[in-house]
């Protein structure tokens, strides 16, 4: 009779924790905490707190489910522990769940969140960018991390999602006075505008790379509306106000990632004055939630008692990735979507990238070397679980 | 509700299904008592680049055909509060003392009592390990028993084990009573 039961329970207990009712509040809350989960064999007591908030919300999110549905625990247990319910697929559905009871797993489903979002956010750089502002490479290591594919999925979305950031900024102009909703075209413009950099730049100026990484900050700061419009203009006059919005989230991304060598390394010569000065509004504030963040996204410091306004500046900048991760996400659905056919051979960033052997300290190396060690671990032994 | 969480949790508790015996222990122990450098040298890791512990370490060691779950909570003063969220579920403790240190032997007799009475804590196994032995200074097994009243203790297993994490003398002896142990209490 279980066999009977089983299977229809567990089509639907897989079906729900793949639907938006499951998905979201628990990717949200992984998203939202995951910041203080370093690689660090030593756990913060921070952790603890928060794998407790997690079995709440499981606990919630399942009892509503098994109440919807109108099966028992009996029920549940049965399914799960069915063999379809143990299959290699079905094990990485059920992670989530039994993360309640596994610390050790909730703790590494959150590292490789933060991870995941830290190279998202690196691969969100690039794109704007053209290339990672050279502190941030160690030209291979962290590229080699950025699965070539997504790359191209990514460009592919980001070429498309111009013409539609352009529409969509007209229609703004028309219908909105408030900066408000800029998230969904902050991660869109810098791309028109990179790719205007590029354009016009065929032979690098006096920073090579790092030009290209600082005129955009540098622009924008000077006169806001004026440099934001011109950058976005490709193909329409674009009103400041949603402009200056992004760029306020731009100027953030920059020396988010940025900060770990900042804080610590010589190479923080490396960033281009003008960009510095440019920022200058939110420099300091930057500074401390950078350094912040990248100690506790971090890959040094053990667990120091956060005062909360570092609590708040590490949720902004979770929230921040978050946003872009989002949009990401979006973006590549749509992509995938449509049309998969035009995958550029090489992009111009790739060889960019290449072209460009920054000189990053050995502490440095070792670091983006733990990172992607980390990052192939993590690979192995949750993904491929 | 609570009813049914409580359900809910064990039913995913179930789910790991592992044929393995798992069991949880909590180390504990005032800061420097050598916790930690007890914890690597049971999972046969370095104990040469220990550093004081500000959070907690958690080691899964096989062991007589279970995985013992260790877990190594920080011992500074003001991390002692948060020993209470690590003791639910726990099958054994381990409190760990620097037999050396007789200017806290007060302090750390204080702290076991507290946890001794702690509600998550009843009738749980307790194996103290007198650590440090290897110094010329330790006091022995016997005493440190004594200060700590160790046998006014009821409604519980109890053992006193003299090691040091260091040499890993000593060390052996109380996983087998560990292992013995739980193994009665759970079948
Ligand atoms: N001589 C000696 N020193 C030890 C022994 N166990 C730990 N230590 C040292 O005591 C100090 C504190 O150890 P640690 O493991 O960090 O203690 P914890 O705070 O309880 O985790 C370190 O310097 C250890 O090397 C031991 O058995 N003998
Ligand atoms: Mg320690």
């Amino acid at each position: 009779m279980a066999e009977d039961d089983s299977e229809w329970v567990i089509e639907s207990i897989v079906g729900y924790l793949g639907s938006p009712e499951w998905v979201i509040p628990v990717t949200d809350f992984m998203e939202n905490k995951c910041t203080v989960f370093d690689d660090e064999d030593e756990n913060k007591l921070s952790y603890t707190e928060i794998h407790a908030q997690y079995k709440k919300l499981v606990e919630k999110l399942l009892d509503n489910y098994m109440q919807e549905v109108g099966i028992n625990e009996q029920q549940f247990l049965d399914a799960c522990t069915s063999p379809f319910a143990k299959s290699k697929t079905l094990q990485s559905v059920f992670q989530p769940v039994l993360a309640t009871d596994d610390f050790q797993m909730f703790r590494s489903l959150m590292v490789q969140k933060n991870m995941e979002l830290q190279l998202q956010a690196l691969r969100v750089i690039k794109e704007r960018n053209g290339a990672l502002p050279e502190c941030l490479t160690d030209g291979v290591d962290v590229m080699a991390e950025l699965q070539e594919q997504e790359m191209k999925i990514l460009q592919e979305v980001l070429k498309k999602s111009k013409e539609e950031y352009d529409e969509e900024m007209c229609r703004r102009m028309r219908s909105e006075e408030e900066v408000g909703s800029t998230s969904s075209s902050c991660s869109d413009k810098p791309v028109s505008e990179s790719r205007e950099a590029h354009n016009a730049m065929t032979a690098p100026s006096q920073h090579g790379n790092t030009a290209k990484v600082s005129s955009k900050p540098t622009k924008k700061e000077e006169s806001k509306t004026a440099a934001a419009g011109s950058a976005a203009k490709s193909s329409s006059t674009s009103k400041p106000k949603p402009d200056s919005g992004s760029n306020g989230v731009e100027s953030r991304v920059l020396p988010a990632v940025r900060a770990p060598v900042k804080s610590s390394e010589p190479s923080a010569s490396l960033i281009p004055e003008s960009t510095r000065q440019s920022s200058s509004s939110s420099q300091s504030t930057a500074e401390v939630w950078l350094e912040e963040a990248h100690r506790e996204a971090g890959f040094t410091k053990p667990f120091v008692e956060l005062t909360t306004s570092q609590q708040e500046e590490l949720q902004q900048r979770a929230t921040y990735l978050r946003q872009q991760r989002d949009k990401l996400h979006a973006l590549k659905k749509e992509q995938q979507k449509s049309k998969h056919t035009t995958t550029p051979v090489e992009s111009p960033a790739t060889t960019t990238t290449t072209n460009t052997i920054p000189e990053i300290s050995a502490e440095e190396k070792k670091k983006l070397q733990k990172r992607k060690h980390l990052a192939d671990k993590l690979k192995e032994e949750v993904i491929k679980k | 509700m609570g009813e049914a969480q409580k359900g809910l949790l064990s039913v995913i508790e179930k789910l790991k299904g592992s044929t393995e015996q798992e069991v949880r222990i909590v180390l504990l122990g005032l800061d420097n008592a050598g916790k930690t450098t007890l914890l690597k040298s049971l999972a046969s890791e370095d104990v040469n680049t220990i550093t004081p512990t500000q959070g907690f370490n958690i080691k899964s060691v096989a062991s007589h055909g279970m995985k013992l779950n260790v877990w190594d909570i920080g011992g500074q003063r003001k991390i002692r509060p948060f020993w209470k969220k690590y003791l639910e579920n726990t099958d054994l403790l381990i409190y760990v003392i620097d037999s050396a240190d007789k200017k806290r032997f007060e302090e750390t007799g204080l702290e076991l009592s507290e946890l001794i009475d702690e509600e998550n804590l009843k009738g749980v196994p307790v194996l103290i390990f007198a650590n440090k032995q290897d110094l010329a200074t330790a006091s022995p097994a016997s005493e440190i028993a004594e200060g700590l009243n160790l046998h006014t203790y009821r409604d519980r297993e109890w053992q006193i084990q003299a090691c040091s994490a260091v040499s890993g003398e000593g060390v052996q002896d109380g996983m087998n009573w560990i292992c013995n142990n739980i193994v009665n209490k759970k079948k």
